[in-house]
């Protein structure tokens, strides 16, 4: 039989990210969300027109807030079914006797998703654009700078949401994904009580600890807020492509020691 | 040579928030030689699910070993040469036959031509030419098996686990899983399922193991297992009344049936004789049939044996 000698662990995860990818994009659910999305940038013009001239601004705002609750719940909902769908309907059972190791079929999961989520954000990210254009304005590099980081978000979501789903039920998976979320987000404020009022105190120690442990997901959505002392906002201002970048090997990084963790526990277990 | 070696295997499964043990597997072991057809019986609840996890990487055992094709439970190199179909197959149903074929392909390291040309001849084999453009969702379980089937065959494995491939199955569909089956053995295949269906694996198995609550009570040929005397002969015959009232001391009250009246006799000698009472009284003999242990009786005998407990899965 015919078998390229280059096909090797590559090919395997791509295997199985093109059939996540597939069953994703044959989800209607993930269209209903895409479409709630496009119906708040379409809601977004109606905001613009009763502001006073800052229309461009408050559609921008809200089409990227759009796109970031919605690639949120879409990451949230794909990452903690991730495993217990396959369990449920039995797949895992035809696919694991086949040759390729489990950590194989798990990154290709992974792979397969965030390249649902690239397709989705961009999707959306295009119809922003396309939102601005009836208004005159243009989709400038300091917002596709903000739909990067938010797409790194949503990665990094889907990589903590997989550690969950790898030991536990698609609830409770959901559940610490969504409520480190929330805790990442206002990492800021967390250090700020650690390094302040609570500074030097037990419940201080624990915050500082917590802060650097959990997953910074304040780092990825940056406008409206400050760096240091400096205001950021995509209406001006807004950070660079370094910081991009920066943010990319941060969501890497923890990303990746999420999927190891997730692969290791997945490796040992009963799929019963 | 051995393509399958189970040594010693032991699984107990630890189950809810009181840890309650569920001895599935009490130290089995096997093997199964090159070529061969191999029937993994027992009734549900035995084991022989739990035993194909196992073998295929799904579960871990708790004690004891296994090896396929020469190396560890897990190994991808040995993986590439082992076809599986599980028990009621469950598949991406979004998928058609094709997709899910290409897929398994892509899982092998098949090319696009390779992988194409071998559904292709797969699809047709296993009768679902008509329906290879269809989603898997809008099949019936016997179509759902036969895809399976084509699945498990898609790398062209040496050795092929089947978990009660004729589950579910119509008489016609059965039939062809066994020609299936019979083909791969013609091929040099090495074929092991597990079935609860005895006529399947009499019709096709070289050697049978039967497990019974978790325990192999027996292994080996199945001329080997079963006892070849013979416990009875039935006789069959049409004519008078005359002739039955001629056979009453011999054979007591016959049993009566569409085709005529049936002598159950204890040997061949006492089913001749009453063969040639029936052709002197003017008769006519429909057939005669000696009874020997059957793989059924046997099956019953061990089950009943081990009190039957039940095991783990399946």
């Amino acid at each position: 039989m015919a078998t390229s000698a280059t096909f090797g662990a590559a090919g395997r995860v791509w295997a199985i990210a093109l059939n996540t990818f597939r069953e994703a994009t044959r989800n209607r659910v993930l269209y209903v969300l895409v479409l709630f999305a496009v119906g708040l940038m379409g809601f977004s013009i109606i905001l613009g027109e009763l502001s006073l001239h800052e229309d461009v601004r408050v559609i921008k705002d809200i089409g990227l807030a759009g796109i970031s609750i919605v690639g949120l719940a879409i990451a949230l909902f794909l990452g903690v079914n991730l495993l217990s769908k396959e369990l449920d309907r039995k797949t895992v059972f035809f696919v694991i006797p086949k040759p390729l190791h489990r950590h194989e079929f798990l990154l290709g999961k992974y792979v397969g998703m965030a390249v649902t989520l690239t397709v989705l954000v961009v999707m959306m990210a295009v119809t922003l654009a396309g939102v601005l254009a009836t208004q005159g304005a243009s989709h400038d590099v300091a917002l596709l700078r903000a739909e990067s980081l938010v797409l790194l978000e949503l990665w990094l979501v889907l990589a903590v949401a997989m550690l969950f789903s790898s030991f536990s039920s698609p609830y409770l998976s959901a559940m610490f994904t969504a409520a480190l979320w929330v805790v990442g987000r206002n990492s800021t404020e967390l250090r700020a009580f650690a390094t302040g009022k609570l500074a030097d105190t037990p419940l201080g120690t624990v915050l500082s600890s917590a802060a650097a442990v959990l997953p910074d997901f304040h780092v990825f959505f940056v406008s409206g807020g400050t760096l240091g002392e400096t205001p950021v906002s995509i209406h001006g201002g807004f950070i660079g492509w370094g910081y991009v970048g920066e943010a990319a090997l941060y969501a890497g990084a923890y990303g990746a020691v999420c999927l190891v963790i997730a692969t290791v526990l997945f490796a040992r277990r009963d799929l019963t | 040579m051995r393509v399958l070696e189970v040594d010693a295997l032991r699984k107990t499964f630890v189950r809810g928030l009181l840890r309650r043990k569920t001895e599935a597997l009490r130290g089995i072991s096997f093997h199964v030689e090159r070529g061969e057809i191999f029937g993994f019986l027992g009734p549900n609840g035995a084991g022989k699910t739990t035993t194909i996890k196992i073998l295929m990487g799904l579960i871990f055992p708790t004690a004891g070993r296994a090896r396929l094709l020469g190396a560890d439970i897990g190994d991808r190199e040995a993986k590439q040469r082992l076809g599986y179909l599980p028990e009621n197959p469950y598949f991406y149903d979004y998928l058609t036959a094709t997709e899910l074929l290409d897929m398994v392909g892509r899982l092998h390291g098949m090319d696009a031509g390779a992988r194409r040309r071998r559904a292709g001849a797969l699809i047709e084999e296993v009768g679902l030419g008509h329906a290879a453009k269809r989603p898997l969702r809008a099949f019936s379980k016997g179509m759902l098996q036969r895809a399976g089937l084509a699945q498990a065959l898609m790398g062209d494995p040496e050795l092929v686990v089947l978990d009660e491939p004729m589950s579910g199955l119509d008489p016609i569909g059965r039939k062809e899983v066994r020609d299936i089956i019979l083909r791969l053995r013609e091929r040099g295949k090495t074929v092991f399922f597990s079935t609860h269906i005895l006529s399947d694996a009499t019709l096709l198995c070289d050697r049978v193991a039967i497990l019974v609550g978790g325990e192999l009570r027996d292994t080996g040929p199945l001329g080997s297992l079963l006892d070849p005397r013979i416990d009875a002969v039935e006789v069959l015959w049409t004519g008078d009344d005359a002739v039955a009232d001629a056979l009453a001391v011999e054979v007591g009250d016959h049993s009566r049936t569409s085709e005529g009246r049936i002598a159950k006799m204890p040997d061949l000698q006492a089913a001749n004789r009453v063969v040639a009472r029936v052709v002197e009284g003017g008769g006519c003999i429909v057939h005669v049939i000696p009874h020997r242990e059957s793989l059924e009786d046997l099956f019953v005998h061990e089950a009943r044996a081990a009190g039957s407990p039940r095991g783990g899965e399946g």
